[in-house]
């Protein structure tokens, strides 16, 4: 096995040795389940729409909760010292814990594969916006994650870390509003980097490579600010 | 801060770094296992700049930080392979290396026990053992007895002994005893400041403490 893989089991059982990962899980998809009976019942139509929105709101809330303690933690115990007194490179620590916390969103989104499974069953689902809507799910998820993972370098307090993580996230989903009260060519600008602009066409079944090309370049450059705060000492 | 640090440790040789609280010492260390980045200056490492090759530098570097923590919820061995792999053991020496370190510091009864149930002393030999992984030529050692009891104290006492054969080794202690009984040479940090050095003569036993209060309180 490579380093990248001994870090990556590392981290893995980190996150999922932790009550807060099934904790986290289990809220998830209660949440997301009666969303999604409460919506079949009330509007009898086979979309899922109502479900990914109310899984990105619940991805925005949760994954600070997930990220919080990823390199907060090292840095409070101590273990981070010895990590970095190896020839192991930064980039390599970071990735590792990405990889973990997205394993742990993965974990949280498969079981309500059963959902379109359900609508697939008894109706004629239009599959275009589901496949679109886990797509846009899981770009958003990145980009939370890599935002979480380089907020929680920043401190050796979990708390300080979750909380900046979902000031941040909240913010960025809603700046859109900004627009409507900004002259041009601000009001392009706030819209152009708001979360909510550009994972709504994802729910509603348009992928645009603008879009997905925000979210992955987004990821990137999180990761990037993770690795330089990590080696900010 | 440290300003104006400078030695040199060779292989064989058990360099013991002292000082008052708040002299330096853990800076001077964290700055030479790349933790810590100097805003001047600079330090190698067998001949590998510990800032503009941090990677290179370390595969020379065993370091065992004050009061080591670990990963709880990992056993020894699941540890001793991560760490092994970190320092660049190839796979298929990882089983060897671990046996190995294992052997060394006597972890054979505890390796398939998670840490979080270890002793502080056993935390400490998993923490040496770890440093000693890939037979790095440096080891740094920062406070190893701190927290130790008396016997773990003489255990390890002896353990860098019979490392000082084949490794350099630099240690810190508030114990100027335990100094004087495991190292060849000592030198006095104050203030961040370098003060002196001195050649611990071992047929002279409380000198160091002597030479420590001399250099440490006179004016500078």
């Amino acid at each position: 096995m490579t380093a990248f893989g001994y870090l990556f089991g590392k981290e893995l059982r980190g996150v999922f040795l932790q009550p807060i990962a099934w904790v986290l899980l289990a809220v998830f998809l209660l949440v997301m389940g009666y969303t999604f009976a409460t919506g079949l019942a009330l509007t009898k139509t086979a979309a899922l729409s109502r479900v990914v929105f109310q899984a990105a709101t619940l991805l925005l809330l949760l994954i600070p909760l997930v990220t919080m303690r990823l390199l907060a933690e090292e840095r409070r115990h101590g273990t981070l010292e010895m990590l970095l007194a190896t020839p192991v490179r930064e980039p390599q620590i970071v990735l590792a814990k990405f990889a973990a916390s997205m394993t742990l969103v993965v974990a949280m989104l498969a079981p309500t594969v059963v959902y379109p499974l359900v609508l697939a069953f008894f109706g004629q689902p239009e599959w275009g916006p589901i496949y679109s809507g886990y797509v846009g799910l899981l770009l958003l998820a990145s980009l939370l994650s890599a935002m979480g993972l380089a907020l929680s370098a920043l401190t050796s307090n979990q708390v300080v870390a979750a909380t900046l993580a979902l000031g941040l996230s909240l913010l960025l989903w809603m700046i859109d509003t900004l627009s409507a009260v900004l002259p041009a060519p601000w009001d392009e600008l706030f819209l152009h980097v708001s979360l909510l602009a550009r994972f709504t066409p994802f729910a509603t079944g348009a992928m645009y490579l603008s879009d997905a090309g925000f979210f992955i370049s987004g990821t990137l450059f999180a990761l990037f600010c993770a690795v330089r705060a990590l080696a900010r000492d | 801060m440290l300003e104006g640090v400078g030695f040199e440790i060779a292989r064989g040789e058990v360099l013991g770094l002292l000082g008052p609280n708040g002299a330096g010492k853990s800076t001077c260390l964290r700055l030479l296992t790349g933790y810590l980045t100097p805003t001047r200056g600079w330090a190698t490492l067998v001949g590998h700049d510990v800032t503009h090759a941090g990677p290179a530098a370390r595969r020379h570097l065993g370091y065992v930080p004050e009061d080591p923590r670990l990963y709880p919820y990992l056993t020894v061995e699941e540890i001793l392979r991560l760490f092994a792999r970190l320092k660049e053991c190839s796979p298929a020496s990882v089983a060897g290396e671990c046996e190995r370190v294992c052997e060394q510091l006597a972890l054979n009864a505890v390796r398939r026990l998670a840490v979080a149930k270890l002793s502080r002393g056993f935390r400490q030999r998993v923490a040496i053992a770890i440093a000693l992984l890939g037979a790095p030529p440096l080891l740094i050692l920062d406070e190893p007895t701190n927290g130790l009891d008396p016997w773990q104290v003489i255990e390890l006492r002896e353990l860098v002994q019979t490392l000082s054969a084949h490794h350099a080794i630099i240690v810190t202690s508030h114990v100027l005893s335990e100094i004087e009984r495991i190292a060849a040479r000592a030198i006095f940090l104050c203030e961040g400041r370098l003060l002196g050095e001195y050649v611990i003569e071992r047929d002279r036993p409380g000198e160091l403490e002597r030479q420590f209060l001399a250099i440490t309180r006179a004016p500078s």
